[in-house]
């Protein structure tokens, strides 16, 4: 995989985050298994919601498409309610060396403004969506309240809480940064062994 | 052209972290000269039939060996024909970005040595002891060399390239130069090759870079190239416009025959092989494979090409010669 683009990418995507809204970090060292973040578009149901977007890539990229899929719950009829999967032509037969991360999170920002109702991923959603709208935007913003509003505490918070629980500091770092900093999954993990 | 490595990514320096970035260079990198693909500065660049520009390797990698049609990365124009390196705008990036052109030249040889594939050496060309002279003068000084018009005139009308357009095999000429190389088929009046498919549309990053650069030059040969336009249309159908349709059409029954609904039904490809005179990847058809040549690449015509007793050097480094006699022909399997 050519590392020195990811770094590159990295490094640009990050320097508008703010304006964009669009994030992108390296768990750990590791670049081929990415965080990225896109918030909610305005006027949609995801208004105000920060989703984690899970990034794996694979050996041939940027020659073939990342891995993304949703970490957040998120209500959508392209976006499976059950595992995040995420239904777009970018991301299977219509990736472009010249796109790149950055431009695939924006297309599933956009996509979150314009869903594809008739090309579902997730029926009962996409069903919903054509039959029951009213319905649809309610659990859609439901379920943005409830899954990606969570407080952002700062890692280091997390990290003294959990070990004040009696896990050991360095188990309790690792255990956050597999789950992205999760502050119930890492305690999930760590209960776990 | 065989590929067995090719498809391999490379794989870099796995220690790097984000923080040695710094040292790369990339500040000094022209975004006009950035690759869409390693992001990095064009190295031994190639020109697509739609214009856009991207590395040697990068194209490559970027074209699918296994269906009949490739697509730009940028603009999603399809092509089948794997073009040469343009040796004009190698040696505009060797002279404008010295000390980062020989970073990636280190950079693409290390990995080249990790694949045992090579690209073509440019040693009969430009790469040679002077140019290498040049660019090490340069290094020292951490300058950039002075590009004159010299180094950007068209290959037929010898004026300073105006639209420029780049055909497959690598040559650079006038958008409207391209029009009077058709007599059948489009052929490059340098080399003899066809180039394969419409006319090549004009190469922006090349133009844009001209027009930059010679700011004067340019003007003035806008205004000639628009007035003669306006006396062509004066003087009732322009000879371009005919041939252009006459290239079109020809070229469109070309296609025609390899192209039904984007399918290989006529002939079956040779997954993941490309012939080395015409580019043509992957091949349809009869395959010759040059049982002399050693390297894991090889070197493979397709039927047209070998009929034809194509001269031309490999696509990659091979170092195939005119004695190599003894071919191994696939049929159309």
């Amino acid at each position: 995989m050519d590392l020195s683009r990811v770094q590159k990418e990295l490094k640009d995507c990050n320097k508008d985050r703010e304006i964009s809204g669009i994030g992108i970090e390296a768990n750990g060292g590791d670049l081929t298994h990415l965080s990225g973040t896109i918030t909610g578009p305005v006027g949609t149901p995801y208004e105000g919601g920060t989703f984690l977007i899970d990034v794996r890539l694979t050996g041939g990229y940027p020659f073939e498409p990342p891995k993304m899929q949703f970490r957040t719950k998120v209500w959508h009829p392209n976006i499976s309610s059950q595992n995040g999967a995420i239904c777009l032509d970018i991301l299977k037969d219509q990736w472009s060396p010249a796109l790149t991360l950055k431009t695939a999170l924006l297309s599933i920002q956009a996509l979150l403004s314009a869903p594809e109702p008739d090309d579902p991923q997730d029926a009962v959603v996409a069903h919903q969506y054509l039959r029951d709208h009213a319905t649809f935007v309610a659990t859609a913003r439901y379920w943005t309240e409830a899954f990606a509003k969570r407080v952002t505490v700062g890692i280091e918070e997390k990290v003294q809480k959990l070990v004040e629980m009696g896990f050991p500091e360095n188990s309790v770092r690792k255990a956050l940064e597999i789950v992205n900093g999760d502050e119930n999954m890492a305690l999930e993990k760590l209960c776990s062994g | 052209m065989e590929e067995k490595t090719a498809k391999e990514p490379p794989t870099k320096v796995e220690d790097q972290t984000l923080d040695s970035m710094d040292d790369t260079g990339d500040d000094e990198i022209d975004k006009a000269f950035q690759c869409f693909i390693c992001l990095d500065l064009f190295y031994k660049p190639v020109v697509l039939a739609c214009g856009h520009v991207s590395c040697f390797w990068c194209a490559h990698m970027s074209m699918s060996g296994w269906v009949q049609h490739s697509h730009c990365p940028i603009c999603r124009q399809t092509y089948n024909h794997f073009p040469s390196i343009c040796e004009l705008l190698h040696l505009l990036l060797l002279k404008t970005h010295p000390v980062v052109y020989k970073r990636r030249e280190k950079q693409v040889l290390e990995e080249e040595k990790k694949n045992e594939c090579f690209s073509p050496q440019l040693v009969d060309g430009l790469m040679t002891k002077t140019e290498h002279g040049l660019a090490e003068n340069a290094l020292e000084n951490g300058t950039s060399e002075q590009i004159s018009i010299t180094d950007v005139l068209c290959t037929a009308c010898k004026k300073m390239l105006f639209r420029p357009a780049v055909l497959n095999c690598g040559h650079v000429y006038c958008e409207d130069c391209v029009h009077t190389l058709v007599n059948g088929v489009l052929r490059c009046q340098v080399c003899q090759s066809c180039h394969p498919g419409g006319f090549p549309k004009v190469c922006l990053v090349l133009d844009n870079f001209l027009e930059e650069h010679f700011p004067e030059e340019y003007a003035q040969r806008k205004d000639a190239v628009q007035l003669r336009q306006q006396h062509a249309r004066h003087a009732g159908p322009s000879t371009c416009e005919s041939q252009n349709e006459k290239g079109s059409t020809k070229s469109a029954r070309k296609d025609g025959l390899l192209r039904t609904n984007g399918i290989v039904t006529e002939f079956a490809a040779h997954i993941g092989v490309g012939c080395d005179s015409c580019g043509v990847f992957p091949m349809m058809g009869k395959r010759y494979k040059c049982k002399d040549c050693m390297e894991s690449i090889g070197f493979d015509l397709c039927g047209d090409c070998y009929e034809s007793r194509s001269k031309l050097p490999g696509r990659f480094n091979q170092q195939h010669t005119p004695d190599h006699r003894s071919w191994h022909e696939h049929g159309e399997d």
